[in-house]
C-alpha cells in the first residue's frame, strides 16, 4: 500500500475549505472578539453571566480555527484523537488542580 | 496484496500504512502535549489571581485596546497563514510568499506590541517578574507565549525566503501546512490567553 | 598497518556518533542505562553501609542527602526509564514489522540528548555540588533562600534535558506505532509489549510538560526572583507539589507499563500459549495510563487538602488496582496448563509478578489516608516503592534483557550463570527490602543518615545492608555473563525460544534493514501461526517466500547524520550557560537555532532515491 505513493502529490485529507470560506471564518473571528471585548464594557451586568460568555465566545474561536483553519473538520479521526484527546486530560487536570488549590470554593479545605 | 519485490516501487517515506503523513501526526501530538504545558501555566496564573499581597493588580495595568489590537492582529495573521497555504498548493509560489510575509509581519507585530506592554508595564506601572505573584505569573504565562509567537515568527520567514529563492514549492506543501498548524496553535492560545487573563474580571 | 587500523577504528567511531539505526540508539541506551544503573546502585550501596550501624560516621549528613537525592534521580531518568528506552528502540520496529522509526534522526537526537543531561546532572559531582533536595525537589527547600549552591541548579537543569529527550522519542515513536505497521496488523494484532510502549508513550508527553512547567517556575524564582514558590509573597509550596505530582504519578507508570509489556511477551513464550486473555490486558493498560493521570494526590495525604480531596484520590488510587490485578490474574491465566521451561527469561517474569504484587499490597494500603499518614515518611514507603520498582521495572527489564539478548547480540547468554543472576538477586532484594517494611512501621523514618543506637532499628538495618549486597553480587555475576558469552557464547540462530512474535522470524543479529520482505500479518502471534498454522484446520503453517538480492537492493534505510549528535551538544552548551555566563547562553541558542535550521534543510532537497 505505502509503495503506490508517488512523491509528487500530497494527499490533503477529505474535503477541503476554500477561500472564501476562509474568509468567512475570519470575520467571524472579528466579530466574535468585538462582541467578546464589548461585553467587558456592558453596565450591570453579572459577574457570572459575564464570565460564561467570554468563556463561549472563546471557546467558539477556539472551535473556529481548530476546525477550520487547522482542517481538523476535514481530517482523519486519528489527527482529532491525537490533538482532542491531550486537550480534555489538560483540561480536566487544570481544572481538577485549581479546585485543589482553592480556587473555586469547592472543596473544604482542612483549617488547622 | 501489491507485488512487493518491484525494485522500481515508489516510496514516498513520510507517508504511513494509514495514509497519512508522519510529521503532520507528530505535529498534532506535540500540539496535543503543549495543550498541557500551556495548560500548566494557565493553571498556575488562575491559581494565584487575587492572591498577590502587594503591587498593581491585572485591572490596574492592563491596556484592553492594544490587547484587543494583538488579539485581531493574531486572528487576521492566522488567516493569511492559510491563504499562503492554498497559493502554495497551486504553485503560485510568489504569492504564497507575500502571505508567509504578512503572517510573520504580523506575528512580530503582536510581539513588538508585547515588548511595548512589559516595558510599560515594568517602567511606569512598578511590575516586573518579582513584585508579586501577578508579576511572576503573568509574565511566565504571556512570556512563553510570546517566545512562542518568536520562535513561529522566525520558522515562517525561513519558509518565506526559500519560497522567494525557488526552494518552495508545491511538493513541500507538508512542511509548510505543519509550520501553520504550529502558527493556529500560537493563536489559540492566546484566544485562551486573551479571555482568561486580559477579559475575564 | 597502524595507519588503516586507527582510521578503520575512527571509522567505526564515528559510524557510532552519526548513526539513525534505531538497533544501534537502541543498544547506545541499554549501554548508558546499564553504566549508570551501577553509578546508582554504588550510591545505594554507600547509603546502605552508613546505615548498617547506628551513629555511623561513613558519610556526613550533606553527603547522605546527595546520595539519596542522585540515587533516586539516577534510577528513575537514568536506568529504568533508558532501559526501557532501549528496548522501545531496538524492538518497536521489529515487532511492528517495520524497517525503523518514524523520524531516525529525531531518534538519534532523542539519544545524544538524553546523554547531555546524564552528563550535566552527574557533572555535579565534580563540581562538589550534588543535588541534594531529594529527586522530587520539594519547594521551598528548593529556593535560593534554603539551597544557595548551584546543586538544585544541576538538578533542575538537567531534567529539563532529560524531558526534552523523553517528548521528542515520545512523539516519534507514537507515530511509528500508528503509522509503521506492516500490513494486516490492526491494533489488536499488535504484540503486548507495543501495546504498553503505546501506552507509556502518551503518558510522556501528557506529563513531562506538567513537570517541565513546574521546573520553569523553579528556574525563575531561582534565577530571574519570581515569587511562583514564595511563601513570603503568598506563593504556594504546594503549587510545586501539585505539578510534580500530576508529572510523577503517570511517571511511575511509565516505568512499570513497559515492564508489564515484557512479561506479556515472555509468558506466552515459555508457557508455550497464547497471553490468556490479551484484550483484557491491552485494556487494562490503557486504563491504568488514563486513570494515572487521576491519582497524583494520594502523594500528598499528609499535606492538609482537605477530608473531600483525600477521599477522592483515595478512592482513584484504590479502584487503579483493578486493572493491575486483571493483567496478575491474567499472566497466571496463561501459566496455568502452560507447557513451561523455566529459562532465565521466565524466571525473571515470575519474579516480576511476584514481587510486584507484594509491592501493590502496600500501595494499596497507602492509599488510605489515615493509613497513609502513619506510613509516609517512613521506610514502609521506601520498601513499597522499591518492591514496584525494583521488583517490577528491574526484575521485567531483566526478563527483557535475557529474552532479547540472543536477538540484540547473535549469542545466547549463559543460562546456568542467568539462574544464578536471578536467585542472587530475588534472595538479595527481599533481605534489602523486606525489613524495611518492619523498619516503617517501627518508626524509621525515610532520609536520615544515621540513627541512635536505643531504638531497635540496627538489627534490620544491618540485615538490608547484607541484602543489598547480596544484590551486588549478583550484578558481578551478570556481568561476568556478558563478558563470557559475548564473543564465545554458544550461537543463537534466528529462533532461540521457539518464539511467537515477528522479531524471531529474521536473523540474529538483524540484519540492518530488519525484514528484506516486509511481513503480513494476520494474528498477534504471526510467527507462531506462520510456522504452526493455527491449529484448527484452517490456516496451515506457512513461511513467506525466501528474498532475493533483488528484494534487498530495492531497500533503502535513512543515511546517517552528524547533526543528532550536534544539535544535542549546542543545547547543552546553551542550557549550562545559565550556570556560566549569558554570552554562554546566547552562543549556545544561536548554535541550537543553526543547528535545527541544518537538521531540517538536510533532506530538504535530497538527490533522487535519498528522500531521507
Amino acid at each position: 500500500m505505502a509503495e503506490a505513493h508517488a512523491a509528487a502529490q500530497p494527499s490533503h485529507g477529505g474535503g477541503h475549505a476554500t477561500v472564501k470560506t476562509y474568509i468567512n471564518v475570519a470575520v467571524a473571528l472579528a466579530l466574535l472578539t468585538a462582541i467578546e471585548v464589548a461585553t467587558l464594557y456592558i453596565p450591570g451586568i453579572p459577574h457570572t453571566l459575564l464570565v460564561s460568555a467570554l468563556l463561549f465566545m472563546s471557546a467558539l474561536k477556539f472551535f473556529l480555527v481548530v476546525g477550520f483553519f487547522m482542517h481538523l473538520r476535514y481530517d482523519s479521526p486519528i489527527m482529532r484523537a491525537l490533538f482532542v484527546g491531550p486537550l480534555i486530560i489538560a483540561i480536566a487536570i487544570i481544572l481538577a488542580l485549581l479546585a485543589l488549590l482553592g480556587a473555586f470554593i469547592l472543596l473544604p479545605r482542612h483549617v488547622p | 496484496m501489491a507485488d512487493h519485490t518491484a525494485t522500481h516501487a515508489i516510496h514516498d517515506p513520510n507517508i504511513g500504512t494509514t495514509g497519512l503523513d508522519h510529521r503532520k501526526m507528530g505535529m498534532w501530538i506535540f500540539l496535543g502535549s503543549d495543550c498541557m504545558f500551556f495548560g500548566s501555566l494557565i493553571g498556575t496564573y488562575l491559581a494565584y489571581k487575587g492572591k498577590s499581597l502587594s503591587g498593581p493588580g491585572p485591572h490596574d495595568v492592563f491596556n484592553i485596546p492594544l490587547t484587543s489590537y494583538s488579539a485581531a492582529l493574531l486572528l487576521a495573521s492566522s488567516l493569511f497563514m492559510v491563504l499562503a497555504l492554498t497559493r502554495l498548493n497551486e504553485d503560485r509560489i510568489k504569492a504564497a510568499a507575500f502571505w508567509l510575509f504578512a503572517t510573520a509581519a504580523f506575528g512580530l507585530h503582536f510581539v513588538l506590541n508585547q515588548v511595548y506592554e512589559f516595558t510599560t508595564f515594568a517602567l511606569d506601572e512598578g511590575l516586573t517578574l518579582s513584585t508579586s505573584l501577578f508579576g511572576s505569573s503573568f509574565f511566565v504565562l504571556t512570556g512563553f507565549h510570546g517566545a512562542h509567537v518568536t520562535g513561529g515568527v522566525l520558522w515562517l520567514s525561513i519558509l518565506m525566503v526559500l519560497a522567494l529563492r525557488g526552494k518552495l514549492d508545491r511538493r513541500d506543501y507538508t512542511k509548510v501546512e505543519i509550520a501553520g498548524l504550529y502558527w493556529h496553535f500560537v493563536d489559540i492560545v492566546w484566544i485562551a490567553i486573551f479571555t482568561i487573563v486580559y477579559l475575564i474580571p | 598497518m597502524p595507519g588503516t587500523q586507527a582510521a578503520k577504528t575512527q571509522g567505526v567511531l564515528w559510524s557510532w556518533l552519526t548513526t539513525v539505526d534505531h538497533k544501534r540508539i537502541g543498544i547506545l541506551y541499554g549501554s548508558s542505562a546499564f553504566i549508570f544503573f551501577l553509578i546508582g546502585g554504588i550510591e545505594a550501596i554507600i547509603m546502605r553501609l552508613q546505615l548498617a550501624r547506628p551513629d555511623n560516621t561513613l558519610v556526613s549528613a550533606q553527603t547522605f542527602n546527595e546520595l539519596f537525592t542522585m540515587h533516586g534521580t539516577t534510577m528513575i531518568f537514568l536506568a529504568v526509564m533508558p532501559f526501557s528506552a532501549s528496548f522501545f528502540n531496538y524492538m518497536l520496529p521489529l515487532l511492528i514489522g517495520a524497517r525503523d522509526v518514524a523520524f531516525p534522526r529525531l531518534n538519534a537526537l532523542s539519544y545524544w540528548i538524553f546523554l547531555s543531561g546524564a552528563l550535566f546532572i552527574n557533572a555535579s559531582w565534580l563540581f562538589g555540588v550534588a543535588p541534594d533536595g531529594g529527586w522530587f525537589g520539594y519547594a521551598n527547600l528548593s529556593s535560593t533562600q534554603f539551597s544557595p549552591t548551584h546543586s538544585i541548579d544541576f538538578w533542575m537543569l538537567g531534567l529539563q534535558i532529560l524531558g526534552i529527550s523523553s517528548m521528542l522519542a515520545g512523539f516519534n515513536f507514537i507515530v511509528t506505532i500508528i503509522n509503521m505497521r506492516a500490513p494486516g496488523m490492526t491494533l489488536m494484532r499488535m504484540p503486548l509489549f507495543v501495546w504498553m510502549s503505546f501506552v507509556t508513550q502518551f503518558l510522556l508527553v501528557l506529563a513531562f510538560p506538567a513537570i517541565t512547567v513546574a521546573l520553569i517556575l523553579l528556574m525563575f524564582d531561582r534565577f530571574f526572583g519570581t515569587l511562583f514558590y514564595a511563601p513570603s509573597a503568598g506563593g504556594d509550596p504546594l503549587l510545586w507539589q501539585h505539578l510534580f505530582w500530576i508529572f510523577g504519578h503517570p511517571e511511575v507508570y511509565i516505568l512499570i507499563l513497559p515492564a508489564m509489556g515484557i512479561v506479556s511477551e515472555v509468558l506466552p513464550t515459555f508457557a508455550r500459549k497464547p497471553l490468556f486473555g490479551a484484550p483484557f490486558v491491552i485494556f487494562s493498560g490503557i486504563m491504568i495510563g488514563f486513570f494515572g493521570f487521576g491519582v497524583w494526590s494520594h502523594h500528598m495525604f499528609s499535606v492538609g487538602m482537605g477530608p473531600v480531596a483525600d477521599s477522592a484520590f483515595s478512592i482513584a488510587t484504590m479502584l487503579i488496582a483493578v486493572p493491575t490485578g486483571v493483567k496478575i490474574l491474567n499472566w497466571i491465566g496463561t501459566l496455568w496448563g502452560g507447557s513451561i521451561r523455566f529459562r532465565s527469561p521466565l524466571l525473571f517474569s515470575l519474579g516480576f509478578i511476584a514481587m510486584f504484587t507484594m509491592g501493590g499490597l502496600s500501595g494499596i494500603m497507602h492509599a488510605s489516608p489515615p493509613v497513609d499518614l502513619q506510613q509516609t515518611d517512613t521506610y514502609f514507603v521506601v520498601a513499597h516503592f522499591h518492591y514496584v520498582l525494583f521488583g517490577g521495572s528491574i526484575f521485567g527489564l531483566f526478563s527483557g534483557i535475557y529474552y532479547w539478548w540472543p536477538k540484540i547480540n547473535g549469542r545466547l547468554l549463559d543460562e546456568r550463570l542467568g539462574k544464578w543472576h536471578f536467585w542472587l538477586m530475588l534472595i538479595g532484594f527481599n533481605m534489602t527490602f523486606f525489613p524495611q517494611h518492619f523498619l516503617g512501621l517501627i518508626g524509621m523514618p525515610r532520609r536520615i543518615y544515621t540513627y541512635a543506637p536505643d531504638l531497635g532499628w540496627h538489627f534490620w538495618n544491618m540485615v538490608s545492608t547484607i541484602g543489598s549486597l547480596i544484590i551486588a553480587l549478583s550484578f558481578v555475576v551478570f556481568i561476568v555473563n556478558v563478558v563470557k558469552t559475548m564473543r564465545s557464547g554458544t550461537p543463537a540462530g534466528p529462533d532461540p525460544w521457539d518464539g511467537r512474535t515477528l522479531e524471531w522470524s529474521i536473523p540474529s543479529p538483524p540484519p540492518v534493514y530488519n525484514f528484506a520482505i516486509e511481513p503480513t500479518v494476520h494474528d498477534r502471534d504471526e510467527f507462531w501461526l506462520q510456522k504452526n498454522g493455527d491449529g484448527h484446520g484452517g490456516k496451515p503453517a506457512s513461511r513467506p517466500r525466501a528474498a532475493t538480492p533483488q528484494d534487498i537492493a530495492a531497500i533503502h534505510m535513512p543515511a546517517p547524520s552528524y547533526w543528532p549528535l550536534v544539535l544535542a551538544l549546542a543545547v547543552a552548551v546553551m542550557v549550562s550557560g545559565l550556570l556560566v555566563s549569558t554570552y554562554q547562553i546566547i552562543v549556545g541558542g544561536l548554535l541550537t537555532l543553526f543547528c535545527m535550521y541544518r537538521f531540517a534543510m538536510e533532506h530538504h532537497r535530497p538527490a533522487a532515491g535519498h528522500e531521507y
